[in-house]
């Protein structure tokens, strides 16, 4: 028996199953913003922290930033940093004789990225990917402290305490 | 042909030389934990680097599986609440901010709220629960300024919260302030997002 | 028929372009965009009502697809997992466009260029049958597509969804109802 309604409905839907073209210059915009993922160079700008915020000794931030400045070599970390945002990582601590920074962008390897110190500051800079990485610093080999200038990781797992940053841009 | 995708996984898991730091029953129940992940589509390096850190800090065994298995349901809620398309970076935010206290209903809201990628907002919202600030009181301000801020205002609005507190301000009300001078009104509702369109 | 000599020309299938994509060949990744950009694009338009949104959302799932594309476990299934972005990609636009209260805009332009009567028709029913669309709540209006205009099955649209199957009948039955209430409503005006 024929359907009225059921007729009026197969219009509609033949109508909506009509070919829809869509402008093809959308190809290139996909592919612009998926190349510039892979190109060098990108988001070049090195987003450097500071970690004396609030410092109680204003000498010892100014210390710090003027030896942050002449230890890290941002450019020269490798061409593994090509891609990747170069980031500096440094720690206050004039009593240590060692410090490592270890998080998951080196597997928690102490061996992988140990700091270079100047008068009791240490530092050192790590390519890193878009991506949110926790972070401690050992000091000595036995004692594990967090970044006083970042955020803490809020999931002490392993009752040390850890910080995390997270790196933006393309790819995250 | 899943079978044989599913031992491939399998295969690499077991051979990923860095377990080997960890003493053979640990590892192989890490391992059976990623390779679960992964058999799902989620993804094996952040539960593997979670292990790492509990080897290098000198955890016990159990504890170091208790985390990795914790990660990897946060990892599979997040990507539930988040959905298909999913970056791992977004996911490992979204599981820390569902650890923070974040609900997943949170994270489907931020998801509708804003333009991929979502990564610095789901930190943000991490960290904020982080630093002291109650889960609902940060969810509704990350929520609220989700449609329209940049990365890297959520980023300052983390860093001028967290300059408040340890100025000694308490979180919730350092929180609170900020979110006013943004035009963000934290009140009684402070627990429930907005909702988006009606999806049921 | 003649056909010529030689070797045919045979299309890359999605699982070989998927595995080069993988290897670095980024050009690889432009063939499936071109291969499902209109298709894709025929939903996208329908869901949200609006070009603009639509190749935005578009635009956007094309690129997520690409950088997860590591979790893309059935390579020969490409155009499946795209689609399950593209739905999702969908919802979020249109529940921002929702709260920007857009309204589909009535193709004036269209309209006033036709210069047969048919044409003017054909542009009326089209504009009746967008305005029908837009009426129905999101769920439905997805539903509906995905069952009537995409041919899926219910299981598939349950996994791009994530909505049970008797849920999603329901939605298309609902749609089916509204629309044709709609349409009554249409002809009387």
């Amino acid at each position: 028996m024929f359907d009225r309604d059921d007729g009026a409905l197969d219009r509609v839907i033949r109508q909506l199953r009509q070919p829809v073209s869509i402008d093809p210059a959308l190809d290139a915009r996909v592919m612009e913003e998926i190349a510039a993922d892979a190109a060098p160079g990108r988001l070049a700008t090195p987003r450097p922290r500071f970690p004396l915020r609030g410092a109680r000794w204003p000498w010892l931030a100014a210390a710090a930033v003027l030896g942050a400045i002449l230890i890290a070599r941002p450019w020269s970390a490798g061409g593994d940093t090509d891609a990747l945002n170069a980031f500096q990582f440094v720690l206050v601590a004039p009593q240590a004789s060692s410090v490592s920074l270890v998080g998951d962008f080196n597997d928690w390897d102490p061996a992988r990225s140990p700091m270079q110190t100047a008068q009791g500051i240490w530092a050192t800079t790590v390519p890193l990917p878009p991506g949110r990485y926790r972070y401690a610093f050992l000091v000595n080999g036995v004692e594990w402290r967090a970044d006083p200038g970042a955020p803490r990781a809020g999931d002490d797992e392993f009752g040390t305490p850890s910080s995390v940053i997270t790196v933006g841009g393309k790819g995250s | 042909m899943m079978i044989t995708a599913l031992l491939l996984i399998v295969q690499v898991a077991a051979q990923d030389p860095r377990l080997e730091r960890l003493d053979p029953a640990t590892r192989s129940l890490v391992v059976s934990v990623v390779d679960s992940a992964k058999a799902v589509g989620l993804p094996g390096e952040p539960l593997i680097q979670r292990a790492l850190e509990g080897a290098t800090k000198g955890a016990l065994g159990p504890r170091i599986v208790t985390a990795v298995r914790r990660l990897a349901t946060d990892l599979g809620t997040a990507r539930a609440a988040l959905g298909a398309g999913v970056t791992t970076p977004e996911l490992e935010a979204g599981a820390a901010a569902l650890r923070a206290g974040a609900g997943p209903d949170v994270l489907t809201h931020l998801r509708d709220a804003r333009r991929p990628p979502l990564t610095m907002a789901l930190a943000v919202l991490a960290d904020l629960v982080a630093s002291g600030v109650p889960a609902d009181s940060a969810s509704a301000v990350v929520l609220a300024l989700a449609p329209s801020a940049r990365d890297a205002d959520l980023v300052e609005f983390r860093r001028a919260v967290e300059r408040d507190i340890s100025l000694g301000a308490p979180p919730g009300a350092a929180a609170a302030v900020r979110a006013a001078n943004t035009g963000i009104r934290l009140g009684a509702d402070a627990g429930n997002p907005p909702r988006p369109a009606s999806r049921q | 028929m003649n056909q010529p000599l030689g070797i045919d020309k045979v299309e890359a299938s999605d699982a070989e372009l998927v595995r080069r994509v993988r290897t670095g060949d980024i050009r690889a990744y432009g063939t499936l965009v071109a291969r499902y950009r209109d298709r894709l694009g025929r939903y996208a338009v329908h869901m949200l009502g609006d070009r603009e949104d639509a190749e935005e959302a578009l635009q956007d799932s094309f690129v997520r697809a690409y950088r997860s594309l590591e979790r893309c476990d059935d390579p020969a299934r490409f155009g499946a997992w795209l689609y399950g972005i593209l739905v999702n990609r969908c919802r979020t636009t249109g529940a921002r466009a929702a709260r920007r209260r857009r309204m589909f805009v009535r193709d004036a332009d269209a309209l006033n260029g036709a210069t047969h009567a048919d044409q003017a028709d054909r542009v009326e029913w089209s504009d009746t049958v967008n305005r029908a669309l837009a009426r129905l709540a999101p769920e439905y209006r997805e539903a509906f597509l995905l069952k009537h205009v995409e041919d899926l099955e219910y299981e598939e649209m349950g996994r791009l969804t994530g909505a049970g199957v008797s849920a999603l009948k329901m939605r298309v039955k609902r749609a089916r109802e509204q629309l044709q209430r709609f349409l009554k409503e249409a002809e009387h005006v």
